[in-house]
């Protein structure tokens, strides 16, 4: 059951420019965790400015410590203060919270992860446990940055044992272009043949305009099952206040106005929703 | 030295002790079940219910402020029937009085929604959220003059012998002359505040950050504010009042029952701390025994000068 814990910092580290990965002590959250969850953090301990949690996805976690990993931008005050809570003390973390990845329920299908920018840091858990389930050899890792300082969790997916392929916007490493091309490559060129595409699923993570993209194309591949991790502005991250909501097709029961949508919440009914039911907008 | 007793009554609701939730920041209680058992809340106040359900203001709908936030959700919620069918019977299973937080768009809807509720087992209070600054028909359209909180209150009443209780605007010049109102036309208690209209620019895209445009300002920013419109009302009316407006833990009550609150409720500061209304309950104890004070009921209004 999600709750609220008394984490202990055990050490941040600065893995790209601006880019700090941060390990905390909680065993109940790493019993708990699954892929796509992610927890809240009370940045400011005595303060109320700033006053709202922090969202962070579960990055990784390593059970036989009871270690849990989060990889964030500093982007703002939040982020920055995260970063200053010294090793040995305590944060206040609520979690997990949210509805993560659906890891399939059989063996035989091809799981392909889109990460793009940040979206790395809830993708490099799933990845673990896709290679963990379905073994490596059916995960494949493409991802894609601005350029090749910006691409977080090369590394860490390789060493789970999964192809990477790598995108970059200005070409200064892998292909030069936009990861959402790796995908419309690998999901339309001859490989598909031996892989009908009923048999793939993808799972993303990144800014909305690649997402976006992503359930296009594997829409137009014919993919039955498109998994994406939204990132909507939270302020409870609980399912209370409503503030999180994305549009999602189809009426809610009882809607007499004639919508054709209906909202949801990202932090409860989400992060994780299936592509083909997301209005973007 | 006996335990404090810590039990009030908002009308003929009994509440154990005189923390209850804000309608808004608590959904219908079942995602914050997880973190405690809301049998040991004074109350639950539920999210705003309308008579069909209300899609809400478009995203983005929250935004932080110093030391506080604004909201513009616009009242989603999935309406009366879901209500009465799909959320209810969770709360019935708790031993705690239900508010229902009540809006809409016409005097008729306020009165339907009413008339119902007082018909279903398991509701024991009204709020008539006559207040909220998000939604462009009715609501504070009523709240903001004596004479449309009164139409509202008036037609509620003749509906239901259940407790109402009117949620007070503070986007008003006189709120004492609309709580006087609410009295009159048959208010059995008042809560205050709800938020205060604001606005948040993104000045690297010179734009609003709501989509709504103005929200509502709530958290620890608001306490002042609260504190003095609930002090002010106090002295004005004999009815219980219910005072809420950036309560974070048991001082920020206390200073709220001295102002003359008989119970308080606890909004945002349930996303900072989810432990939050039950922390300031184990609270209040604990001040009210250290100051040896036997009964919670002698410090409403007990501030001096
Ligand atoms: C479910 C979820 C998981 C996330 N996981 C990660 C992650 O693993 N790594 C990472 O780098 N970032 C992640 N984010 C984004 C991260 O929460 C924001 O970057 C962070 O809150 C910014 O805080 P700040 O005070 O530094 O910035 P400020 O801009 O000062 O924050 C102001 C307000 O905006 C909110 N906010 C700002 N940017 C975002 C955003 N992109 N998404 C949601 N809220 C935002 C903040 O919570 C805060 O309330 C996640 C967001 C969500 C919703
Ligand atoms: C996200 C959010 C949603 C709210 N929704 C409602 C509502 O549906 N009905 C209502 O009467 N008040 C609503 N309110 C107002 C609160 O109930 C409360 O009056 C206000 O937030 C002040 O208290 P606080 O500072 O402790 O949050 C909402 C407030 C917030 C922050
Ligand atoms: S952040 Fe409050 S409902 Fe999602």
């Amino acid at each position: 059951m999600k709750g609220i814990y008394n984490c202990e910092v055990i050490a941040h580290s600065e893995v790209s420019p601006g880019v700090i990965r941060s390990l905390l002590h909680c065993p109940e959250i790493v019993r708990q965790a699954q892929p796509g969850q992610f927890v809240n953090v009370r940045v400011a301990a005595t303060t109320t400015d700033p006053l709202l949690r922090r969202p962070f996805s579960v990055h990784a976690v390593y059970p036989n410590e009871g270690l849990f990993s989060l990889l964030y931008v500093l982007v703002g005050r939040g982020t920055a203060l995260m970063n200053k809570i010294a090793a040995g003390e305590n944060v206040s973390v609520v979690g997990p919270l949210g509805r993560g990845f659906d890891l399939g329920d059989s063996t035989g299908a091809q799981h392909i992860i889109v990460a793009g920018g940040c979206g790395a840091a809830p993708l490099h858990f799933l990845s673990d446990r896709l290679c963990a389930l379905w073994g490596c050899e059916n995960v494949k890792v493409l991802t894609g940055a601005r350029s090749k300082n910006a691409l977080l969790c090369e590394a860490e997916f390789i060493s789970h044992g999964v192809e990477v392929v790598v995108s970059t916007d200005d070409g200064s490493y892998g292909h030069h272009g936009l990861v959402t091309e790796l995908l419309q490559r690998r999901l339309f060129n001859s490989q598909l043949e031996t892989h009908n595409s009923q048999h793939i699923r993808v799972y993303s993570c990144g800014p909305n305009a690649m997402m976006r993209e992503v359930a296009r194309i594997a829409h137009e591949a014919g993919v039955p099952n498109c998994q994406v991790s939204l990132e909507n502005n939270m302020a409870c991250g609980l399912g209370v206040c409503m503030g999180c909501v994305q549009k999602i097709k189809g009426p809610v029961p009882g809607d007499t106005s004639g919508n054709n949508w209906h909202r949801e919440r990202v932090c409860k009914d989400g992060p994780v929703f299936n592509a083909e039911d997301i209005i973007w907008d | 030295m006996t335990k404090p007793d810590l039990s009030v009554n908002i009308g003929k609701i009994k509440m154990k002790n005189p923390v209850t939730v804000a309608s808004g920041t608590f959904g219908f209680g079942q995602e914050m079940a997880d973190f405690y058992d809301l049998g040991r809340l004074g109350a639950i106040t539920v999210k705003g219910t309308s008579l069909e359900p209300w899609s809400g203001n478009d995203y983005p709908r929250t935004v932080e402020t110093p030391s506080g936030m604004l909201n513009a959700i616009g009242l989603q919620n999935d309406g009366l029937d879901a209500f009465v069918n799909e959320k209810l019977p969770f709360l019935r299973q708790f031993d705690v009085p239900v508010i229902v937080n009540v809006v809409g768009q016409s005097v008729y809807e306020y009165a339907r929604v009413s008339e119902v509720l007082g018909k279903t087992e398991g509701v024991h209070g009204l709020e008539l959220n006559v207040s909220c600054p998000n939604v462009k028909k009715g609501c504070l359209a009523f709240g903001n003059s004596p004479e449309g909180i009164a139409e509202v209150v008036k037609a509620v009443r003749e509906v239901t012998d259940l407790t109402l209780i009117t949620k007070l605007s503070p986007n008003v010049t006189d709120v004492v002359s609309i709580a006087k109102a609410a009295v009159e036309a048959g208010s059995d208690a008042l809560s205050l505040i709800n938020t205060l209209l604001g606005v948040a620019i993104d000045p690297w895209r010179k734009k609003f950050r709501l989509a709504n445009i103005t929200g509502g300002l709530s958290g620890p920013a608001v306490k002042p504010i609260a504190l003095r419109m609930v002090w002010q009302v106090a002295q004005a009316v004999d009815v219980p009042i219910i005072g809420m407006g950036g309560i974070m833990n048991e001082m920020d009550a206390v200073e709220f029952m001295l102002a003359g609150a008989d119970a308080v409720a606890v909004g945002t500061g349930n996303f900072v701390n989810p432990m939050a209304a039950v922390e300031i309950i184990d609270g209040i104890e604990e001040y009210l025994a250290s100051a040896n004070i036997s009964d919670v009921k002698q410090i409403v209004g007990a501030v001096g000068k």
